[in-house]
């Protein structure tokens, strides 16, 4: 599978992050760095842990990252789970946090079928 | 850009980082730090080094609001410009990054050729503001260089003749500068920014000079002076303060003021013992009073014919007890907090010092202030100010015109337009078919010729023309600038009243 199949595979917008990022091979390496993104690991961790600080910090790497990759469904989740977390505050709905885990889940999967 | 600019990347994700580094590494030399420490740790070491910050807003344990708080408080903001990237997008975050000295703000998802340019544009804009200070901070000393020049030689004459070494006049400069900084970090009441001390330092050399009028016999006299003799030497304060207020002229500018307060009042005494006019408490200007002190230290601490040099401790110790007259309590503060300065200052060879810190924070004074005044701009336009006001006063302005070859614009006054039946303000009038039919082509044509006759020594010309019936002349002059034409008034007559006139 090519990147750009990946995109459509995971509903993502492949030509918003080709114009943004002007290369194919660009868009490529650094889908695929994804893939070695800690801020996942992170944000479970600090969620079991309920560092709230560090749980928000990972979540708006996740978003930043995912909306620099225009990962779109796991923007939009990590972006919700985000502002829940602001300041600190601790966890209420869990269901933010499976939507993070459900797309996060499903980006890796596509990510994983794409050719080195 | 030939030398490529380094910038610093600060963000706590290495993907993040990776990203930018891909698209800034071709046209700049880029360093990274992981997180907001490291940063602080490199822009306070080397941050003069990079000519632009990316920086992340969130990040472990140092954040970069908290970066851009450090760069504030180390005053690194003013010279290294950050911007930020974040994909946090509330215009809080934003507000607060602006409010602390952030140069721009980027929100994820960015499109790279959009961060390249702002961090292009940014880096342009800073250089070019950096080599405009260099610019005014070279033309600031020069000018400082060259007053300070001539204000020394001429003290130097007056010290020469008093059989002194020119030091005096050097130690009683830097003293005044010394004691001016230490009481500005007292008290606001003086009002005192660094130009006017700059100025008062300059003025302190000057304080002696009305010691020309005193008779050899007297001044170099070896021994002590007789009491009619001493009389007479402090007549030289009066007189350096009345020899300065009959300049013919400069005698309202701020540093022949502050040269008169420092001659007329640098022997006054803040109890009101001193002279030549009793003057008491702050009635004697700052500047006077200051080198007051500057002036009874140097003459305590040099030897003289008449007495041995003081030691240094011995001389503060005599000025603190009043032994030569009473000063402003605050200034004897400052002379107590910068005692060891001034000791460890005037045992420095003092001739080549000129120091170029005090330029740099005068022209950041006058940028601050808008106030660039004698540039080579304003003085041409004001000469063609001067020249069109002269020949309007000559010829009367009511039907005047006035073309300004740099912008291609003709501009009648309202009665003229109406002459002529054109717009007031015409652009490109060779082109312009309304005024060339109420002109006439052959006299518009007439008119240039007669224009392009004229040179900056023969500026004067005219031309008549006709419209309907009547019989108008145009007398105009051109204004130049160093051999170019910058433009030309004219006025529009009547010939009949011309010739009524003759």
């Amino acid at each position: 599978m090519n990147i750009q199949e990946c995109y459509a595979e995971m509903g993502a917008d492949y030509s918003d992050v080709l114009a943004r990022m002007m290369k194919e091979e660009r868009v490529k390496k650094f889908a695929l760095r994804f893939l070695d993104d800690p801020s996942f690991e992170l944000l479970k961790t600090s969620l079991e842990a309920k560092n709230y600080d560090e749980a928000f910090r990972a979540a708006h790497t996740i978003k930043g990252v995912s909306q620099n990759l225009s990962f779109t469904a796991l923007y939009k989740s990590s972006h919700d789970l985000c502002e829940a977390l602001r300041g600190g505050k601790a966890l209420e709905d869990v269901s933010l946090y499976d939507n993070v885990v459900r797309d996060y889940e499903m980006t890796v999967a596509a990510l994983k079928k794409v050719d080195e | 850009m030939s030398e490529k600019h380094k910038i610093l990347i600060v963000d706590d994700n290495e993907a993040n980082r990776e990203l930018l580094i891909d698209m800034l590494e071709d046209d700049f030399d880029v360093y990274q730090c992981a997180d907001g420490k490291e940063a602080i740790a490199v822009i306070s070491n080397q941050g003069s080094s990079f000519s632009l910050v990316l920086l992340d807003i969130f990040m472990p344990e140092v954040d970069g609001f908290q970066v851009l708080k450090v760069m504030n408080k180390l005053r690194i903001i003013e010279d290294l410009p950050v911007i930020m990237i974040s994909s946090e997008s509330s215009p809080e975050s934003m507000e607060h990054a602006y409010r602390l000295g952030a140069t721009d703000y980027i929100p994820r998802p960015f499109n790279m050729m959009i961060v390249r340019r702002r961090v292009i544009n940014t880096i342009m804009l800073y250089s070019k503001q950096k080599k405009l200070i260099e610019t005014v901070e070279e033309q600031v000393e020069e000018k400082e260089k060259n007053s300070e020049m001539l204000i020394n030689i001429l003290s130097h004459i007056v010290e020469f003749r008093n059989g002194e070494s020119g030091l005096h006049v050097l130690h009683v400069r830097r003293i005044t500068e010394i004691l001016l900084d230490c009481l500005t970090q007292k008290t606001d009441k003086y009002a005192l920014t660094k130009s006017t001390k700059a100025m008062i330092a300059n003025a302190s050399a000057l304080h002696d000079i009305g010691k020309i009028s005193i008779p050899d016999s007297i001044l170099n006299k070896p021994g002590r002076l007789t009491d009619e003799e001493y009389a007479i030497m402090k007549t030289h304060s009066a007189a350096g303060g009345d020899l300065v207020n009959q300049l013919p002229i400069y005698k309202d500018e701020p540093l022949v003021r502050s040269v008169f307060e420092i001659c007329r009042w640098h022997h006054e005494r803040f109890d009101g013992r001193g002279y030549p006019d009793g003057l008491k408490g702050d009635e004697i200007p700052i500047s006077a009073q200051v080198v007051a002190v500057a002036d009874v230290y140097d003459a305590l601490t040099s030897e003289r014919c008449y007495k041995k040099a003081f030691t240094h401790e011995k001389a503060v110790e005599m000025i603190l007890n009043n032994e030569c007259g009473v000063f402003n309590p605050m200034l004897m503060e400052c002379l107590v907090d910068s005692a060891e300065m001034i000791k460890s200052e005037l045992s420095k060879d003092m001739i080549e010092e000129l120091s170029k810190s005090e330029s740099r924070l005068i022209a950041q004074e006058i940028l601050e202030n808008k106030n660039i005044s004698r540039s080579d701009l304003l003085s041409q336009s004001l000469k063609y100010e001067r020249e069109k006001n002269e020949f309007y006063n000559v010829y009367g302005s009511d039907l005047i015109f006035e073309y300004i070859t740099k912008t291609d614009m003709l501009i009648f006054s309202d009665k003229s337009a109406e002459l002529l039946g054109v717009e007031k303000t015409i652009m490109s009038p060779a082109s312009n078919t309304k005024l060339l039919d109420a002109m006439g082509i052959e006299t518009h044509k007439k008119l240039e010729d007669e224009i392009y006759k004229t040179t900056a020594e023969a500026t004067d010309g005219q031309c008549d023309l006709q419209s309907g019936n009547k019989f108008w002349r145009i007398i105009f002059r051109t204004l130049w600038s160093d051999d170019s034409l910058t433009g030309t008034v004219g006025i529009i007559r009547l010939i009949d009243s011309e010739i009524a006139e003759v």
